[in-house]
């Protein structure tokens, strides 16, 4: 890994430069919330955010694209696929993790061109963050992030220390000479202070051992009952979650009746018909079976991973107020 | 970069009324590179797309006869199978796929193979029958069990009449079950053929075989709740759960493990019923929660 250290002073002409590859974006207030906005400047930006409530996969995974459309009477389907560069800039190292995690399913089998793409045409620039009360990304790991950004800037008091992540990235750095120096071991001593620092403002922790056996034994547990009996079923959790990535396709026709097009958007496991097939069999029917199943289906992409990155995101915006950590503390029999 | 989620075009050249709520369609991808390398195996399923309209999967329900051309049953349950029925001779579908892992026809060779299909169910059991009488010395006894409810839900009547009248000359045992027992047609049916055809349940028609556990394999497609009972029966006889082989129906949107809607199992055995399966064994189920 190379490292450099971008002094306070040249930040926002960092920012500036930034847009040379793409429209920018950060993580900006919106009310009481946060979110990935696009930024002319870097003043926009509010770095200390604690998460925004939809995550990064929206610039990957959108809520609604046009994949293809179609036109009977020429008997053609056309792939529709906008191509623009981005700059997302800020990303938290859960987040960065989150989209390694969907990186497995959208590029790793069967890679989907439309995920791919925007996935290439991205840069993604790192920010360092601090928990709050509901972060648990340091129990699973996902605190840190070893791979999987571009650049990645630890906040020091006196600028950033910078982690250079990829070739992009490294070109990045070398456009960017003038703003950047070498780093001096007063910036190794402060980024390992900062680091010491951050690993112990956590105070929320899951227990991760033996997490997916702990979920298969409680499958017949009173535990979904009690906490589907609290789901409004609404499907937040899924919209917010890092992870999530189910999805459903809808056919517009035009007025002619004989073109038109393909809709993709975001599905969630919370909604009654995602478990529903032609005929009226519902796999998933009642809230038990589909709050189970996310748990479970968080609890394992595949065999020994987990697919959760401890954001926070599915506690914090819950309506009903399910907390995530309580519910597998439940699920252990501790509560 | 081949894009995954694009239909390929195909020609409906076939629709004809199987039963009052079946049809049965062939179709030829028109392009015609595409139309070489176009293959599939017994137990896999295509995603077929009518435009405007949407997108489901289907069960193929023969082996490739001729290049580009899939064969299959369609029964009229919801928007897109509506549509499909509705079909003109010429018109154009589209179509991804073949996905799914299918049955182990290799796997299985040199054994014995018992078939026990419901209803709808012989659609894709079917391919399993063409591909194992195709390569009838690779496989032992070919053993049928079909349980329909009345003669008129029957499907594929005319060939299935055959197998029921001559198919030891063909090369398998075929047996079939019908539940309305005041059905004319059936109980004419059973007064012909009276030791391969009886009225009840398909799991009735195991009074009627010797299993010999050892080198069987049990293949199972059916309504959800068939497979329980079925099962049930086979293990009464011994056969171990690693040999019944059974496919599943879910809602399977993308076919290619992203959309997430098949997914069953629990933590420890998360499973995509269209990547993983939809052929599973009675093993997998035992071990992923939800299955059956």
């Amino acid at each position: 890994m190379k490292y450099v250290k971008l002094p306070k002073e040249n930040f926002s002409a960092f920012v500036e430069n930034l847009k040379t590859h793409g429209k920018v974006y950060g993580p900006v207030k919106v009310g009481e919330f946060y979110s990935f906005q696009e930024i002319k400047n870097s003043k926009q930006m509010s770095l200390d955010y604690p998460r925004t409530m939809i995550p990064p996969k929206k610039f990957f995974l959108t809520l609604k694209e046009k994949i293809f459309t179609f036109d009977e009477e020429k008997g053609k389907y056309e792939e529709a696929l906008e191509e623009g560069k981005i700059v997302v800039f800020g990303m938290h190292p859960c987040d960065i993790n989150a989209l390694k995690l969907m990186d497995k399913i959208y590029i790793d089998e069967a890679p989907d061109k439309y995920y791919k793409t925007r996935r290439e045409n991205a840069i993604i620039i790192g920010h360092s963050c601090h928990p709050d009360e509901y972060c648990f990304c340091q129990s699973l790991g996902t605190n840190y992030a070893t791979d999987g950004f571009d650049i990645f800037l630890h906040e020091l008091k006196d600028g950033f220390f910078v982690r250079i992540g990829s070739d992009k990235g490294n070109a990045i750095a070398s456009e960017n000479s003038k703003l950047v120096k070498n780093v001096e071991s007063k910036d190794i001593e402060d980024f390992r202070e900062a680091e010491r620092k951050r690993e112990e403002e956590y105070t929320l922790e899951l227990n991760i051992r033996g997490l997916t056996d702990m979920l298969a034994l409680a499958y017949e547990s009173d535990v979904w009952k009690e906490y589907a009996d609290k789901c409004f079923g609404c499907g937040s959790c899924n919209l917010v979650c890092p992870t999530c990535r189910c999805y459903d396709t809808v056919d517009n026709v035009n007025l002619n009746l004989k073109s038109g097009e393909r809709l993709r958007r975001l599905d969630s496991c919370m909604l009654r018909k995602h478990g529903l097939v032609a005929g009226g069999l519902n796999f998933r029917p009642t809230r038990i079976e589909r709050l189970r199943n996310r748990f479970n289906c968080k609890g394992s992409l595949r065999e020994n991973m987990l697919n959760c990155v401890g954001c926070g995101r599915c506690t914090v915006y819950c309506p009903s107020k399910i907390d995530y950590v309580e519910v597998h503390k439940k699920v252990r029999g501790e509560l | 970069m081949e894009n995954v989620l694009l239909p390929n075009l195909a020609k409906i050249v076939k629709n004809e009324k199987m039963t009052a709520i079946e049809r049965f369609l062939q179709a030829e991808v028109v392009d015609k590179k595409f139309a070489e390398i176009f293959d599939y195996n017994p137990g896999q399923f295509i995603e077929v797309s009518i435009m405007g309209v949407g997108e489901a999967p289907i069960s193929i329900c023969s082996i490739r006869t001729k290049k580009g051309s899939i064969d299959l049953c369609v029964r009229n349950v919801g928007r897109v199978t509506n549509a499909i029925h509705h079909l003109n001779v010429g018109s154009l579908v589209g179509l991804r796929g073949p996905y799914g892992n299918g049955f182990p026809m290799e796997e299985m060779e040199g054994s014995s193979l018992l078939l026990v299909a419901g209803g709808l169910g012989v659609a894709p059991l079917r391919s399993v029958l063409q591909y194992a009488l195709k390569n009838r010395a690779k496989y032992k006894d070919i053993t049928v069990f079909y349980g329909i409810r009345t003669y008129d839900t029957m499907l594929f009547r005319d060939e299935f009449y055959n197998l029921l009248a001559e198919g030891d000359k063909l090369g398998c045992k075929f047996y079939l079950s019908y539940e309305d027992a005041k059905d004319a047609k059936c109980l004419s049916l059973e007064a012909e053929h009276s030791d391969r055809c009886m009225s009840g349940v398909v799991t009735k028609l195991f009074e009627r075989i010797k299993m010999s556990p050892k080198d069987t394999y049990a293949i199972i497609c059916g309504p959800p709740i068939m497979y329980r009972f079925v099962v049930q029966e086979l293990t009464k006889r011994n056969l171990p759960p690693e040999k019944i082989y059974m496919t599943l129906e879910r809602r399977m949107k993308c076919g290619i493990g992203k959309c997430g809607h098949c997914i069953i199992g629990d933590g420890t055995s998360i499973k995509y019923v269209c990547k993983d399966g939809p052929v599973f064994t009675y093993w997998d189920a035992l071990h992923a929660k939800g299955m059956i």
